[in-house]
């Protein structure tokens, strides 16, 4: 019985996509879900703060898709094991508070020699960390070779903490103590234009 | 009893009318279906008015509270729609899929089907002309339903994204009048080429031809506008609002876009319309009718592998101006969620290499007599079978907890090294340049160069293709020993000197043979029939690249409509896994084979004979 050429085209293309089905399923599965919206009580201590950094560093910051933390050889991005030895001395005039602060605020301003320039702003859409937020990372990158010391009312160039004395900027939500503070995007931005700031376009 | 029921004239006469009135009470079913799934608020009275008043007074109530209440009800703009089932995403996903597919085809083949005219028209040869016309004639119907998708397609956004397209609308609105008058022109040309086959002067017919293919192209261009906008979004503030329409076309992904769709879309074209011919080849009845399609699927064949051979190169430059637009957009597709989504492309491209090398080696057995070049081939199965496995190789693999410790990390102690970008770029290369000999071998057979300089041409030929294999692959392994911001680079001296050594073999070739000595003849039609089954897997292949590639452009944005700017709020905000992302490709590829297949069934009509003709030789 010789099966008719429609079927056998048929066949052959259900076979070959039912294959790459196949290869589809072969590879991890992970499903990845929108940041969760967490919050951060006020009262957080320097040791509570380090947990959140790690936690914000491997989920919501996107950090450890580019970082590693004690790898060797040809990396894209610099290695982050004993890093906060390194802050305190790599830029003069900088403590390591400061040095993370401006790695995070303003990533190009200062390169890793042997690296290229390519970190996102992070306290900027898409990642979008809030100030707490990045003070919480900046605890976790302390203890990478050195001691957390910061807590929610350190203040650094790019953020006064509350109840400091310089002006802030007047949209930025700040943290009383005890209240509860959302770490989340603004409602402005769920399903509505929101702050984004696209780059600057080349040659333009 | 089918050709009984077919001669009842009746029956016949009726069919028509009643396929169309089950297709439209099919329409109307599922309108009604989707629209009794629509969630609406139950109408009840307050407590207050129910126990004391009469029934009759309580039911006018009712009615009357209801109606205030509808007339005061405020206007709120509908964020999301939910499409009953598969969820609105998947919806989308789908028909924005076959549009593209459909529109991808379209744009394809007037192309080629142009340049083969015009060989036809330089060289008086008619085969060409009529190699064309086939080409052309599968362009009609779909051109349908590439324009029934697309409307199908806005109509689904409008209606389960509503505040997302409006935004999208206020920024693009100023394209929206253009593209029209396109798309009418598009129309006109597409339809005065394909009616006007051999009613103009062939200059006319061609510029008509080459007008459809500048109006296509111009759609294209507006239609790319609005995809990379999401992905790149430029010319708009912080909040959204529009400063710039001009810089939110041209934003940083639009040119790579616009250079990868059209390579891609002729590699596609391509393809497809190899695969109608194999149909044709399969089901032809005639040694002239084989011949003719062997020859139309070897041409198509030979188009969509020429066009796939450029296009990692344009897929280097669309990733590196993802990375410059963002590095965090640019890690999630290397390096974070849709990493693994590579390996499987790299499996799908080997398989397409695989297939076209094999097609060309069957095709060697068209010419006459023993060919000595076949000799070569197992050393280029290998080379091909080795880059397949260095490219199909990950970084990090799938292992358990003792395997990873064992291992000291999830990448593998020797095999990891395969799994980087220098031995990816190395063996990409190296394929494309196996696959540039295949094509140099099959232009060979039956052939011996008669110049002079002969011997010279082919030391000279093989020199500089050892050079440029030699140089890839030092820098494959160079870029193992470098920092990061060198090895970078390295690719590119990497395909500048595999595009050196495919022009410059190429013109060599072109003066070497010449004027050949003939040692045997070309028999088109003589071919394995598997032959005419790879063709189809190409296709099929290609098809399924063409989804996956499209997923991970648009799954890129993750939980964005707009990249930073429109966050997505819907219940499919998050990006789905791998196997599900496969499953929904392999399902419109499945659907795009079937309508395909129907415009090749209508295509072939063309050259049925008529009714009266048949009922009379019959």
């Amino acid at each position: 019985m010789t099966i008719p050429l429609p079927a056998r085209i048929g066949l052959l293309v259900i076979a070959t996509t039912a294959f790459y089905t196949y290869v589809g399923q072969l590879v991890p599965q992970k499903e990845v879900q929108p940041p969760q919206e967490t919050v951060l009580r006020a009262d957080l201590t320097t040791a509570d703060m380090v947990t959140v950094g790690r936690q914000i560093m491997e989920g919501k910051g996107l950090c450890m898709t580019c970082h590693t933390i004690g790898k060797s050889g040809a990396l894209r991005f610099p290695d982050l094991d004993g890093v906060a030895s390194r802050a305190a001395t790599r830029e003069p005039g900088l403590n390591e508070v400061e040095y993370f602060a401006k790695s995070i605020y303003a990533p190009d301003s200062y390169i890793v020699p042997g690296f290229n320039p390519g970190m996102p702003v992070i306290n900027k859409p898409p990642i979008g960390l809030t100030d707490p937020e990045i003070l919480c990372v900046i605890a976790y990158l302390q203890t990478l070779g050195g001691t957390a010391t910061v807590t929610l009312q350190t203040s650094h160039s790019y953020y006064k903490a509350p109840g400091a004395t310089a002006d802030a900027p007047p949209d930025e939500k700040k943290a009383e103590p005890g209240e509860k503070l959302e770490l989340t995007l603004p409602p402005a931005q769920k399903g509505a234009p929101a702050a984004a700031p696209p780059p600057a376009k080349k040659g333009v | 009893m089918m050709n009984g029921l077919l001669t009842n004239k009746k029956l016949l006469f009726v069919l028509g009318p009643v396929t169309g009135l089950v297709m439209f009470g099919s329409v109307l079913f599922i309108a009604t279906f989707l629209t009794n799934r629509e969630y609406r608020e139950p109408d009840r009275a307050p407590v207050t008015i129910v126990d004391p008043t009469p029934r009759t007074q309580g039911l006018a109530d009712e009615t009357a509270a209801a109606e205030a209440a509808a007339r005061a009800k405020p206007y709120v703009e509908v964020e999301y729609r939910r499409f009953p089932v598969v969820g609105s995403r998947v919806a989308i996903w789908a028909v924005a899929q076959l549009h593209l597919l459909f529109a991808a085809f379209v744009l394809a083949v007037p192309i080629f089907a142009v340049l083969i005219e015009a060989i036809g028209y330089k060289t008086g040869d008619k085969r060409y002309d009529r190699l064309a016309y086939e080409f052309t004639k599968l362009l009609s119907v779909s051109f349908s339903l590439t324009a029934t998708f697309g409307a199908f397609l806005t109509f689904m956004l409008i209606a389960l994204y509503p505040r997302f397209t409006n935004y999208l609308m206020s920024v693009f609105s100023p394209t929206f009048l253009p593209y029209v008058l396109l798309f009418f022109l598009e129309a006109f040309f597409l339809y005065a080429y394909y009616y006007g086959w051999g009613k103009f002067h062939p200059l006319v017919h061609l510029g008509l031809g080459i007008g459809l293919n500048v109006v296509g192209t111009g759609i294209m261009l507006i239609a790319n506008a609005w995809l990379t906008f999401m992905m790149s979004p430029a010319g708009v503030s912080d909040t959204g609002a529009v400063i710039s329409v001009s810089d939110a076309i041209t934003n940083y992904t639009w040119m790579p876009i616009n250079v990868h769709r059209v390579i891609a879309n002729v590699a596609f074209g391509g393809s497809v319309a190899a695969a109608y011919a194999a149909f044709k080849f399969l089901s032809a009845e005639t040694d002239e009718e084989r011949a003719h399609y062997d020859w139309m699927g070897y041409i198509g064949n030979f188009v969509a592998i020429i066009s796939f051979l450029p296009l990692p190169f344009a897929g280097y430059w669309l990733a590196k101006e993802i990375y410059a637009y963002s590095q965090t957009l640019g890690l999630t597709m290397m390096g974070g969620a849709f990493s693994w989504l590579f390996i499987i492309q790299a499996v799908l491209i080997g398989n397409l290499f695989l297939g076209a090398n094999y097609y060309l080696w069957l095709g060697m057995g068209r010419v006459e007599g023993k060919q000595p070049i076949q000799r070569v081939i197992k050393y280029l199965l290998i080379a091909i079978v080795l880059c397949f496995m260095v490219w199909a190789t990950p970084r990090s693999i799938i292992a358990t907890v003792s395997e990873v410790r064992a291992m000291r990390g999830s990448a593998h102690p020797v095999l990891g090294f395969l799994g980087v970008m220098s031995a990816k770029n190395t063996a990409v290369n190296i394929l494309i340049l196996t696959t540039f000999m295949s094509f140099l071998l099959y232009r060979r057979t039956g052939k011996v160069a008669t110049v002079a300089w002969a011997k010279t041409g082919h030391a000279v030929q093989l020199l500089i293709f050892g050079a440029a294999a030699i140089f890839v692959i030092f820098l494959g392994i160079y870029g193992y020993f470098v920092e990061a911001s060198v090895r970078i680079g390295l690719s590119v001296p990497q395909v500048s000197s595999v595009l050196f050594a495919m022009v410059a073999i190429s013109v060599i070739d072109i003066f070497l043979f010449r004027k050949p000595k003939l040692t045997g003849e070309v028999r088109w039609g003589r071919i394995p029939a598997i032959s005419q089954y790879v063709l189809i897997f190409i296709a099929v292949t290609f098809t399924w690249l063409m989804g996956l590639m499209g997923y991970v452009r648009s799954g890129l944005r993750q939980h964005w409509h707009v990249y930073g700017i429109v966050r997505d709020t819907s219940p499919d905000a998050f990006t789905p896994t791998l196997g599900f992302a496969t499953q929904v490709v392999s399902a419109t590829v499945l659907v795009f084979f079937v309508l395909i297949g129907f415009v090749f069934w209508l295509s072939s009509l063309h050259d049925r004979p008529d009714f009266d003709e048949r009922t009379k030789a019959s």
